[in-house]
């Protein structure tokens, strides 16, 4: 067959589909597609609706034309198909792409229209195969938006649809088969099971791609105040202002996102979902540094003037550190994290650490002093906005060898703004001295600050329910020399004291940990809770690095799968597993027992003719349905060129007992039984050249038969007599 | 009887289902990698897994499959449509191969089927057109499946055993030229019609040799002498019809339709015909007496030959037909009187 014979024969329509479960499976797969696209906002209400009912109109009206499709309808579909095509291209030229909604919203209309005029040609299975597949690219085009576990509902449905259809497909190709409930169950749980198993195989997707990264300012307004922080009430334009015992609950319960941080005042972190992540590592999310101590609170520089950056999505972010080593990393180990606020949150655009564009719905963004990125629009649920950080991280061995102060390595300028990482508000003498002392064998920086995580860690206890601080107080001395009892703030504060206090440039950075990693959006979920702070270091050549001394345990790169198995194995361990593993060992032998009973020959003339059958069926001469068993024992005597009839004998006994109710006695059942187990018949006389000789009790002579009890009509003729020890 | 696997299970033209759902996997794939969405990656996943239950499971399902043969009628005419009981324990596509016949489906469906022969189990019907005559005791079919999803078909060649034989008559061919017959009752047709052959026709003296039970006593006592009842006999002598078949396999089939034709032309005229042929056991020379016991003899004749060269008709083992002379294929009619002409036709 040719090429285009070939073609041609790809080409030529099906035979018409009548199968009405199957198009209405279809159906309701295309028109769940749509819906999640609706739920992720890449289609209007207007555009949803219509098209779902065409899209029914259409699977109906094909369904009635399906015999005699109409001819001028195909072309008309074509046309509006490409018609589809030059207004999504359209929508794509002259646009600024710093929007999500820029591509993937046309990206879903044209999906949907080309449906909408699919569905009215499908009168074939293979076109409504089509059809399936077409909901299958809806799907992903909603799940690539999708950032919560609410898209479950629209998955579920989905699949459901899509499994229901491709079952029904194979219905109507079988000319009417159906699958029972054992068979639907077992499909099911046979697809779940792969998926899961691919889930945990697979590592978790990576955006590679540069076209277009998220961004979207969900129609956050303009602040007022260039560069000032807003929003940490709540209220997305508010001004921030510094967190009193008395103020409002912040957002998340975290009073940190403002221009203080009172390490006097106690929030109440929740569970609310801030925000969600999508990253290639998991890091420290920087909202905010500080780094003026006044002995109670951080707070921000009080005459500094943030940068403004007009450059245009994506925005570079300057360097912090004007050093060979950060301004020119090493290629291709860039972090791409991409934040979807959840609650109205204060203006600030988190990052991870060395963070050098960013990916943002506005004209402008601000740069503070302290290398705080400020967005200029308020951040309300649904702003988006992705962050490229470098990964610079240096190694153990590079810290090792940095040596010397900053003061000796950096430039003049870097010098003056360092001086106020080494700021304190009075002398601490005492901290200091202790300081000194932890560090006095060790040369190097990283060493020092080591040699004090180490120390914070041994002789400090974490613990959210501490004492309010007494009027005055100093937070580091109450903390060092007091009940040694607090948490992040408490613990990172005195930390980075004790390193400006022996000539370590250091401040405070506020954000949160990483939070939660969910394995089926692949996100990150942070929580109220997860708000935290920690320390900020210098270090000569390679910048601010980040130590968190309340954390000792390193972060882990997860997968989506050994996440899976993670927590399913912690969900076991939860489980009462010796109760759980007798009652199922108990289930098991129980199911095992009644099984075997069910198999078990109801009465022993079954049980010796199941036993003659398997002995012929060895021998290559199966029983054949109504085939009785004298004339199989027949057969079996002749096979066996033993015309003593043992076989036959028995086969009497079985017909006796079991039709002539003569029930033999406990000897002639042991005898025969035996004999049953034993007798073999000649495979040779099957015709199987392979065969041995008779094997067993190839001497069986008629007397080992049990003979026929008094009264009892006797064997066949024929057949083994009972010629010694009978009454006949 | 149980089904036989011969064959493993093997996937049918599976170039178009793999290639389109690879690239479905990849098109899903890049989307994925490009946007880094775990719900993408999640989804993807069921659909990889149903792609890889749809191209894999059919295999599975044809390895748990179990046919069952339920009812077979116990004659059939070659090149004539017979149709058979299956039972399978899952929905199914049989291809007949040996005896060949149409595609069907069996299986459990939504509709239920009655039973193929009634008052037998019910179940589905395989049609089969064997294209030669024999006896089969077994046959060999495709079994085909895609579940669950229809996405990929898979095979596997199975020997099915029948319950009982399956005895596939020749076509009806031309009969050879038969001689003439002469009747020297006068009077009498000389064609009989065969069911006549047996009925009393009417009383005539007694002749020595007449059975004591034919007597008929009321003519007796009206003619006063014995008088027995006389029956309709066949109109011509007994015929012996000697079917001797060529090895070749075409040649030997048209040979026994002549000889169908030809023994149902001689039994339809009334003519008690005996039949010599050749079977698996030995030449056998029987009586014929219709066109049933004459299909089964020419399915179970075979071409005469040396030790072991039985006739297979069916994979299974025949018996080893003793050494006879061979004689020249053909068939050779021949009156039970030898002193009468006889004629032979000669094989093609």
């Amino acid at each position: 067959m040719s090429l285009l014979d070939a073609v041609k024969r790809a080409n030529r329509p099906g035979p018409p589909e009548n199968s009405a479960p199957l198009r209405l499976a279809c159906a309701g797969a295309v028109v769940t597609g749509i819906a999640a696209c609706r739920a992720e906002g890449e289609l209007s209400w207007a555009v949803a609706l219509s098209s779902m009912v065409l899209v029914t109109v259409g699977m109906y009206f094909s369904y009635r034309t399906r015999a005699r499709p109409i001819g001028w309808l195909k072309p008309l579909l074509a046309l509006a198909a490409v018609a589809a095509f030059l207004w999504f291209f359209r929508q794509l030229t002259g646009q600024e792409l710093y929007d999500v909604s820029t591509v993937e919203d046309p990206l879903a209309v044209l999906f949907v229209w080309i449906q909408v005029a699919h569905a009215f040609d499908v009168p074939a299975r293979r076109d409504l195969a089509f059809s399936l597949a077409g909901s299958a690219s809806l799907m992903a085009v909603a799940a690539a938006q999708a950032v919560d576990l609410g898209f479950g509902l629209y998955a579920v449905v989905w699949i459901g649809f899509g499994l229901w259809g491709l079952v029904r497909m194979w219905g109507s190709a079988s000319d009417g088969g159906r699958i029972g409930g054992r068979g639907i169950v077992a499909t099911v749980a046979a697809v779940l099971v792969l998926a899961v198993a691919v889930l945990t195989v697979l590592p978790a997707p990576q955006v590679a791609g540069r076209i277009d990264f998220p961004a979207n300012s969900a129609g956050g307004a303009g602040l007022p105040g260039a560069g000032g922080l807003t929003g940490d009430a709540g209220r997305a334009t508010e001004p921030a202002r510094a967190g009193s015992s008395s103020g409002p609950t912040r957002v998340g319960g975290f009073l940190g996102f403002a221009t203080h941080l009172d390490t006097a005042l106690r929030g109440s972190l929740g569970n609310t979902v801030v925000m969600r992540v999508r990253a290639q590592r998991p890091s420290y999310w920087i909202g905010e540094t500080f780094d003026t101590w006044d002995g109670e609170s951080w707070k921000v520089p009080p005459k500094s003037s943030p940068i403004a950056l007009y450059s245009g999505s994506p925005f570079p972010v300057p360097p912090a550190v004007d050093s060979p080593q950060v301004n020119d990393p090493p290629a291709g180990q860039s972090d791409l994290q991409t934040f979807y606020m959840a609650q109205s949150s204060p203006n600030l655009i988190f990052h991870a650490d060395n963070a050098a564009e960013v990916w943002f719905p506005a004209r402008n963004i601000y740069i503070s002093g302290n290398d705080t990125i400020v967005s200029p629009i308020a951040l309300g649920p649904g702003a988006i906005y992705t962050v490229r950080s470098v990964v610079d991280t240096p190694t153990a061995a590079q810290l090792e060898a940095v040596t010397g102060s900053p003061a000796s390595t950096e430039t003049p300028g870097q010098a003056k703004a360092l001086r106020r990482d080494l700021q304190l508000p009075h002398p601490y003498g005492r901290v200091q001295a202790l300081a000194e002392r932890i560090t006095a064998t060790d040369k190097t920086t990283d060493a020092k600050v080591q040699a004090l995580i180490a120390w914070i860690g041994a002789h400090t206890h974490y613990s959210t329910d501490i004492p309010p601080l007494p009027p005055g107080a100093d937070t580091v001395d109450e903390f060092l020399f007091g009940n040694r009892t607090g948490f992040c703030e408490q613990i990172s504060t005195a930390m980075a004291v004790m390193l400006r206090s022996i000539g370590i440039p250091a401040r405070e950075a506020v954000g949160y940990v990483p939070g939660s990693y969910n394995p089926i959006t692949d996100l990150y979920e942070v929580q109220g809770k997860d708000a935290h702070a920690w320390v900020q270091v210098w270090f000569p050549h390679y910048g601010w690095q980040s130590f968190d001394p309340t954390a000792v345990v390193p972060l882990a790169n997860p997968s989506p799968g050994l996440t899976l198995v993670h927590d399913a194995a912690h969900a076991l361990r939860q489980l009462p597993l010796v109760p759980l593993g007798v009652a199922l060992a108990v289930a098991v032998v129980t199911a095992l027992v009644i099984r075997r009973r069910r198999r078990r020959p109801a009465t022993w003339a079954i049980a010796v003719a199941r036993r003659m059958e398997r002995a012929g069926g060895r021998a290559g001469r199966r029983r054949r349905p109504g085939e009785t068993i004298t004339e199989y024992a027949s057969a079996l005597d002749a096979m066996g060129g033993d015309t003593s009839g043992t076989w036959s004998a028995l086969a009497w006994l079985v017909e006796a007992s079991a039709y002539g109710q003569q029930e033999p006695s406990d000897e002639e059942r042991r005898r025969a039984e035996r004999i049953s187990r034993t007798i073999r018949p000649d495979r040779r006389r099957a015709g199987d050249p392979r065969a041995p000789d008779l094997v067993g009790a190839a001497t069986v002579t008629p007397a080992a038969v049990p003979a026929p009890r008094r009264g009892s009509p006797g064997p066949p003729p024929g057949d083994a007599g009972p010629s010694a020890g009978g009454d006949g | 009887m149980r089904s036989r696997s011969r064959t493993f299970v093997r996937p049918v033209r599976p170039l178009v289902p793999l290639a389109s759902s690879l690239l479905v996997v990849l098109g899903w794939g890049v989307v994925a990698h490009n946007s880094g969405a775990g719900w993408v990656q999640a989804l993807g996943d069921v659909v990889a897994g149903t792609l890889l239950l749809g191209m894999i499971g059919a295999a599975f399902v044809l390895v748990r499959t179990r046919l069952r043969v339920t009812s077979v009628p116990t004659d059939a005419t070659a090149g004539q449509p017979c149709a058979i009981g299956v039972q399978s324990t899952s929905r199914v596509r049989l291809a007949p191969v040996h005896p060949p016949g149409p595609v069907c489906f069996v299986g459990p469906s939504g509709t239920p089927r009655p039973a193929v022969v009634p008052g037998t189990a019910p179940g589905d019907a395989l049609t089969l057109l064997p294209r030669r005559r024999g006896v089969a005791s077994s046959i060999t079919v495709d079994v085909a499946s895609a579940a669950p999803f229809g996405l990929m078909w898979w095979t596997r060649r199975l020997r099915l055993d029948l319950p009982s034989d399956l005895h596939i008559g020749p076509k009806m061919g031309p009969p050879v030229v038969l001689p003439r017959q002469e009747d020297d009752r006068s009077g009498d047709s000389a064609h009989r019609s065969p069911r006549d052959i047996g009925e009393p026709r009417g009383v005539r003296p007694y002749r020595p040799g007449d059975s004591r039970r034919w007597v008929h006593w009321p003519a007796t006592a009206h003619s006063g002498e014995l008088m027995v009842r006389e029956m309709e006999g066949p109109t011509a002598e007994p015929v012996v019809v000697v079917v001797t078949l060529p090895p070749d396999e075409e040649a030997a089939e048209s040979v026994a339709e002549r000889a169908f034709g030809t023994l149902v032309a001689l039994i339809d005229r009334g003519t008690s015909v005996f039949l010599t042929t050749t079977e698996a056991a030995g030449r056998r020379t029987d009586a014929v007496a219709d066109r049933r016991s004459a299909g089964r003899r020419l399915a179970r004749a075979v071409t005469p030959g040396g030790p072991g060269s039985a006739r297979r008709t069916d994979h299974g083992i025949g018996a080893v037909a003793p050494a006879e002379p061979v004689a020249a294929p053909g068939i050779l009619v021949t009156m039970a009187d030898l002193r009468r002409s006889h004629h032979r036709v000669e094989g093609p």
